[in-house]
């Protein structure tokens, strides 16, 4: 039996780490305007994020294609100023994953922080705090619950990705291929057993991160509330 | 001193306030949805007027003419809510400190082991709100306003959110703690009058969005200014005066088919009278004074069992007029098995507008 190539799991776990750090800072702020207020907007911008749950991965797959290829006028924006494409690298992996994740966590945050009773809030500026120093010392430390849920059901969506990564980040070995795709590629190719051995990797590594991050996640917790 | 002169308007609600507190404990008392809360709110900046002013102790905290809306943290206001509002997620100690930013360390560590003190919640430093009890957690509230010496403190229904038999001694400590630690002013938002009345000077009675009366507490409970303060006072007589005369010391007033003598009073154009129920004094028939006035038999119609009180309805003899009296069960005791009138004290008939 060949060497197995694990370079497909780093990917993987590389790619769902940096796209939930990243939807950490850009879903965050989003899911706190998203609970506070409720003009047209809200709804629009709610509307935004809840696609990518529903439409089928290849669809949003397209679409940044479309969006961000090498035609496209950001694509061409990038690549001229910084000499940098996003589409077929380990970056459009990223974006691949963090559009199809970061609803998971923008709707378990936004329920997290409207759950927040207003007064709490209203106290804390009665007694003379600004507003992002509330959000940091009142409403963040609040809603870590929620937020941490919210995390880790972005990551494990953005761990299993298949369709997006695939048309984004297309499936060139040892660079961009993740796990599910090198899954799909073994059988393909008609390897039952390399991809019998990638599926028990994944499974085993899915149980043990989620077992990793449920732990941690009490421990946190703990601490208030 | 504290100017507040506001207007908001809402959906279907208009609110229309317009006091001046000097010092002391002053309480707002009115139905639910009369608008107290939105004004302490309006006060506190939590809440923007559509149009007036909010002057604190010559600070002018919201003036609509001249633009000025001071951000509610600049305002040096305490506020303590409902619910009390305590960050579940941070100890009695951090809870009381929060609004001690920017301090010294030393200093603000001095500062909360005082109040801690001073409410008498040592041993509790490090508990979380949601290990204490309802007054305990209230006492947490009230440390972590007075502890930042706000120049006003707004009292939202303190007493609202605890059990009730444990309302009358947290009543007496919040007011001792008040008392000895605090000398701003103080506005208490209840709809129960009673509290109001136990722990205020003043008292300013909202009906609709409006302030209808402000007063001592003794001027608002003797002499409510019209039928709907008297209501809401809790007056269970009222009724409209068919004639009003001036005599020689006194007024009389003609209901239905009976008279009334009160004493004199500048509302010579009063439309209604009323008389509170625990007013009515019965008398025995047998040997009573001649000379008192609005003295009359009656027959009982209903008698309800209250725990102190009898709630009864009386039909005065002779016309069909119905009073509410509430009698002492004591007094009835005495009284019940002899033949009685009962007596309107003319120095208690409050004639209304």
């Amino acid at each position: 039996m060949t060497e197995l190539n694990l370079f497909p799991l780093f990917l993987s776990l590389k790619v769902a780490g940096a796209s939930t750090i990243l939807a950490m800072f850009i879903g965050i702020p989003i899911a706190y305007y998203l609970s506070r207020s409720n003009g047209k907007l809200v709804d629009i911008i709610d509307t935004l994020f809840t696609l990518p749950i529903v439409l089928p991965p290849t669809v949003l797959g397209y679409y940044l294609l479309i969006l961000l290829g090498r035609q496209s006028a950001i694509g061409k924006f990038l690549e001229g100023y910084f000499d940098f494409t996003i589409v077929f690298t380990p970056f459009g992996a990223v974006i691949a994953a963090l559009i199809v994740s970061i609803p998971f966590l923008i709707k378990s945050a936004r329920t997290a922080f409207a759950s927040i009773n207003p007064n709490i809030i209203q106290a804390a500026r009665v007694l003379g705090r600004s507003e992002i120093d509330i959000f940091f010392t009142i409403l963040f430390p609040m809603a870590w619950r929620g937020i941490v849920s919210g995390l880790t059901l972005a990551f494990a969506r953005a761990l299993g990705d298949f369709g997006a990564t695939l048309m984004v980040a297309g499936s060139i070995p040892n660079k961009t291929m993740t796990m599910p795709i090198a899954i799909y590629d073994a059988l393909l190719a008609g390897n039952r057993d390399l991809a019998n051995m990638l599926v028990l990797i994944m499974t085993m590594v899915s149980i043990l991160v989620i077992y990793v991050i449920n732990r941690l996640e009490k421990k946190i917790v703990k601490g208030g509330i | 001193m504290l100017n507040v002169s506001i207007h908001k308007k809402l959906d279907h609600f208009i609110l229309d306030t317009h006091f001046e507190i000097k010092q002391g404990i002053t309480g707002i008392i009115g139905p639910s949805g009369c608008g107290k809360s939105l004004t302490l709110q309006s006060i506190a900046g939590l809440q923007k007027p559509s149009s007036g002013k909010v002057v604190l102790n010559n600070h002018s905290l919201f003036d609509s003419g001249n633009s000025i809306n001071i951000k509610t943290r600049h305002r040096r206001i305490g506020y303590v809510f409902q619910n009390y509002a305590l960050f579940p997620h941070l100890t009695v100690k951090q809870n009381i400190a929060y609004g001690l930013k920017g301090m010294k360390k030393e200093v603000i560590e001095q500062k909360v082991a005082e109040m801690i003190e001073t409410v008498r919640l040592a041993g509790y430093e490090h508990h979380f709100p949601s290990q204490l009890s309802g007054g305990q957690q209230q006492r947490v509230a009230l440390a972590r306003t007075l502890v930042t010496e706000p120049e006003l403190l707004l009292l939202d229904e303190p007493f609202s959110a605890l059990d009730y038999h444990v309302k009358d001694i947290l009543e007496q400590e919040l007011l001792a703690i008040i008392r000895k630690s605090y000398s701003g002013i103080v506005l208490l938002v209840t709809h129960n009058l009673e509290e109001a009345y136990r722990l205020c000077d003043h008292i300013i009675l909202m009906d609709k969005g409006k302030v209808i009366q402000y007063g001592s507490k003794n001027e608002i409970l003797c002499k409510p200014a019209n039928v709907r303060a008297a209501q809401i006072i809790g007056c269970k007589n009222i009724f409209p005066i068919d004639g009003l005369y001036q005599e020689e010391h006194l007024i009389s007033v003609q209901i239905g088919k009976i008279r009334l003598y009160t004493h004199p009073s500048e509302r010579l154009d009063a439309q209604f009278m009323g008389i509170h129920a625990e007013r009515i004094r019965l008398l025995e028939a047998e040997h009573f004074d001649t000379h008192l006035l609005n003295v009359f038999d009656f027959t009982i119609l209903e008698m309800l069992d209250g725990i102190n009180h009898l709630n009864m309805k009386v039909q005065i003899a002779n016309s069909d007029i119905v009073i509410n009296v509430h009698v002492m069960k004591e007094t009835w005791r005495i009284l019940s098995h002899k033949k009685l009138k009962i007596q309107l004290p003319a120095g208690h008939i409050c004639l209304l507008m």
